[in-house]
């Protein structure tokens, strides 16, 4: 196309700028939407996962006819206008009672999904225990070896991790880490879980599947008298026990570009993230002050006076040992000779 | 005097830091996440559910808190700021990675020639006023000439020289040039992003379009040389006789093009085209007693039909 849209004024150009794509991106926007019928306890799951989740949530407050697994295209109209990456579905239906879906977009497309039923709920209210300052990034815990084994819930894992935690930051304010997401699954069953075949597959057999346990708690710090504090939690809340349900795979091919990482120079990796210069810095009275590392110098390689005396002899001995010194000297000095010239 | 839940107290404050797992930890402290990978304990799993789940997050963020306290840090007025180091889950993008710019005309020939890139200074100094001045814009240096107060004109110069619209001119050209420049380079970009093909057809069409955008619709217009007759799309046929397979094609073709059952209904249950709307009229037919009931009345009379025209 010849024509591009052009932002008509600085405020929409900025704004516009702030939606293009980049290397290091933002953490992703999440929407929270309800399905044509959410229960109380997809209520309530809503609107504490986006305590959790604020600033970077935007609620959708009214009803909609979404289904996700079917037909996935308000979701990407809706991510498009609102630049938002990952979505939060509640809906109750007969079917599926109390049922949570987590959508995740790549370029304004859905990359993949997972549905989830509520199995138990409990609110924040419920426990009297102080709570997390919005907006503080919490720390995430996987407790099982499910979590690197079975397909489903690494996707479970990455999605959560992207849902709560997926952004690359360069520093974090120690005593700014305030509360604990923790996800845990019950027990494995004791036959093998059955493997994932396909994702056409619509209804594979997720009753094997263990439950899952997320769990939030607040941390405290108390001195240990090392350097490394001892952690004690306390419930914050919410707490959910979730089954799994439907899900859909990310298309390979989209996994693939979606992975793709920006080329970084190795020395901006050592220093951190968008740090151009090594070993520069700028002292206190404003002078750019360099560190120049070298290796250590070989003090017997170090050219010192010519001698025609001490040359044929010295070279000789050290060479050869206890040959005949007198013959391999002489060999050697031509070739020596030759070098030199050139 | 009883100081043995002072003691303990103590103790307890100290307690241990480490943690002891059969299979260690994975920090990723990029995230702020750790992974247990040890198994669950099915025992005390039933025994006491939230205990053993708080007990396990615990030992996890121990942990990780260990690994984040070890990171060198800054201080900050808020507390330490520790650096962490870059992620090493693997999590994808929401965007795709951003295209790198293709490079300017300019760009190219200062590569080719190996010439730096230099950033001037958006202000400069003026020796007159003795400030810095912005070098173009708002009382920019560039307009010096058009303001000044005295101008030296040459001898020979023609009466009508106007040395302040001399000026003016040159540095308005000036401006125009660059634009110019910019947009070819947007266009090159353009061709070299493999476009081109379409960006031909939008000129063609953009072409033949301002060519009948006049009153008389192009009859009066003066013609350039070489310039071609507008031609519209031409209407082809296809051949009267093919070959069956073509035909078997083609009639194959329109056929997938036709609704089957399925297709059909899920589109009506979609109400309406647009032009009729369904609901209503299922209203207005059934006399306010709705789709259901009309499908069964229309059953319930055709099986009488049936019945009769058998007696």
């Amino acid at each position: 196309m010849l024509r591009t849209v052009k932002p008509r004024n600085a405020r929409s150009k900025r704004a516009l700028e702030a939606r293009e794509a980049k290397e290091i991106e933002d953490v992703r926007t999440a929407i929270f939407v309800k399905g044509t019928h959410t229960g109380e306890i997809v209520n309530g799951v809503m609107k504490e996962l986006m305590a959790l989740k604020r600033p970077d949530a935007i609620s959708f407050s009214k009803k909609n006819t979404i289904h996700p697994f079917e037909d996935a295209s308000s979701l990407e109209f809706w991510a498009g206008k609102n630049d938002a990456s990952i979505f939060l579905m509640g809906q109750s239906t007969k079917k599926r009672p109390a049922g949570l879906v987590i959508a995740r977009m790549f370029d304004a497309r859905v990359l993949d999904m997972c549905e989830f039923g509520v199995d138990r709920f409990v609110s924040m209210g419920e426990f009297k225990t102080p709570k997390s300052t919005p907006g503080h990034k919490p720390m995430i815990h996987f407790a099982s070896e499910l979590f690197d084994t079975h397909p489903r819930f690494i996707q479970v894992k990455t999605l959560l991790m992207d849902f709560f935690n997926g952004e690359v930051i360069e520093e974090i304010c120690l005593p700014g880490l305030e509360h604990v997401i923790s996800v845990s699954l019950a027990p494995a069953p004791s036959q093998p879980l059955p493997p994932i075949l396909s994702t056409s597959q619509e209804e594979e057999n997720v009753d094997n599947l263990p439950k899952i346990h997320i769990r939030t708690y607040t941390v405290s710090l108390l001195p240990s008298g090392t350097r490394i504090p001892r952690v004690e939690l306390r419930e914050m809340g919410p707490f959910l026990d979730l089954s799994l349900r439907r899900h859909q795979a990310a298309d390979p091919e989209m996994w693939k570009a979606a992975l793709r990482r920006p080329k970084l120079k190795k020395q901006d990796l050592e220093k951190g993230l968008g740090k151009k210069k090594k070993n520069m810095e700028v002292d206190e009275m404003g002078d750019l002050r360099g560190r120049v590392h070298i290796a250590k110098q070989d003090l017997g390689k170090l050219q010192t006076r010519k001698m025609k005396g001490l040359k044929s002899l010295g070279h000789g001995t050290f060479e050869d040992g206890d040959h005949g010194e007198d013959s391999e000297g002489e060999g050697e000095s031509p070739r020596r000779k030759k070098r030199k010239r050139d | 005097m009883d100081v043995s839940n002072i003691l303990a107290s103590h103790a307890a404050k100290f307690q241990s830091v480490t943690v002891e797992k059969e299979t260690p930890l994975d920090v990723d402290t990029g995230f702020l996440t750790v992974t247990d990978l040890t198994p669950i304990d099915e025992d005390s799993y039933k025994s006491n559910l939230e205990e053993y789940l708080q007990m396990t997050a615990r030992d996890g963020i121990q942990a990780l808190v260990a690994a984040l306290y070890s990171l060198p840090t800054q201080p900050s007025p808020d507390g330490p700021l520790a650096q962490l180091p870059a992620p090493t889950t693997q999590l994808p993008r929401a965007k795709p990675l951003p295209k790198p710019k293709p490079p300017t005309k300019w760009e190219r020939f200062a590569a080719a020639k190996g010439i730096q890139k230099r950033v001037r200074e958006k202000k400069v100094w003026d020796e007159e006023r003795q400030e810095w001045v912005n070098r173009w814009g708002k009382d920019g240096k560039n307009k010096e000439k058009e303001e000044q107060w005295i101008h030296e004109v040459k001898a020979d110069a023609p009466v009508d020289h106007d040395p302040v619209k001399a000026a003016r001119d040159a540095r308005i050209s000036r401006v125009a040039k660059n634009e110019r420049q910019r947009l070819q380079n947007n266009a090159r970009a353009q061709t070299a992003a493999g476009d081109r093909e379409e960006r031909k057809k939008d000129l063609e069409k953009t072409l033949a379009t301002t060519r009948i955008s006049t009153a008389s619709m192009g009859r009066f217009d003066k013609k350039l040389d070489g310039e071609k007759k507008l031609r519209g799309v031409k209407r082809k046929f296809e051949a009267a006789e093919t070959s069956v397979e073509q035909e078997k094609q083609a009639s194959l073709a329109v056929l997938s093009k036709l609704d089957g059952d399925v297709k059909r209904a899920r589109r009506e249950k979609g109400s309406g085209d647009g032009v009729l709307n369904v609901r209503k009229a299922i209203r207005n037919v059934s006399k306010g007693k709705g789709g259901i009931a009309l499908a069964r009345e229309a059953n319930r009379k055709g099986a009488k039909g049936k019945r009769g025209g058998k007696r």
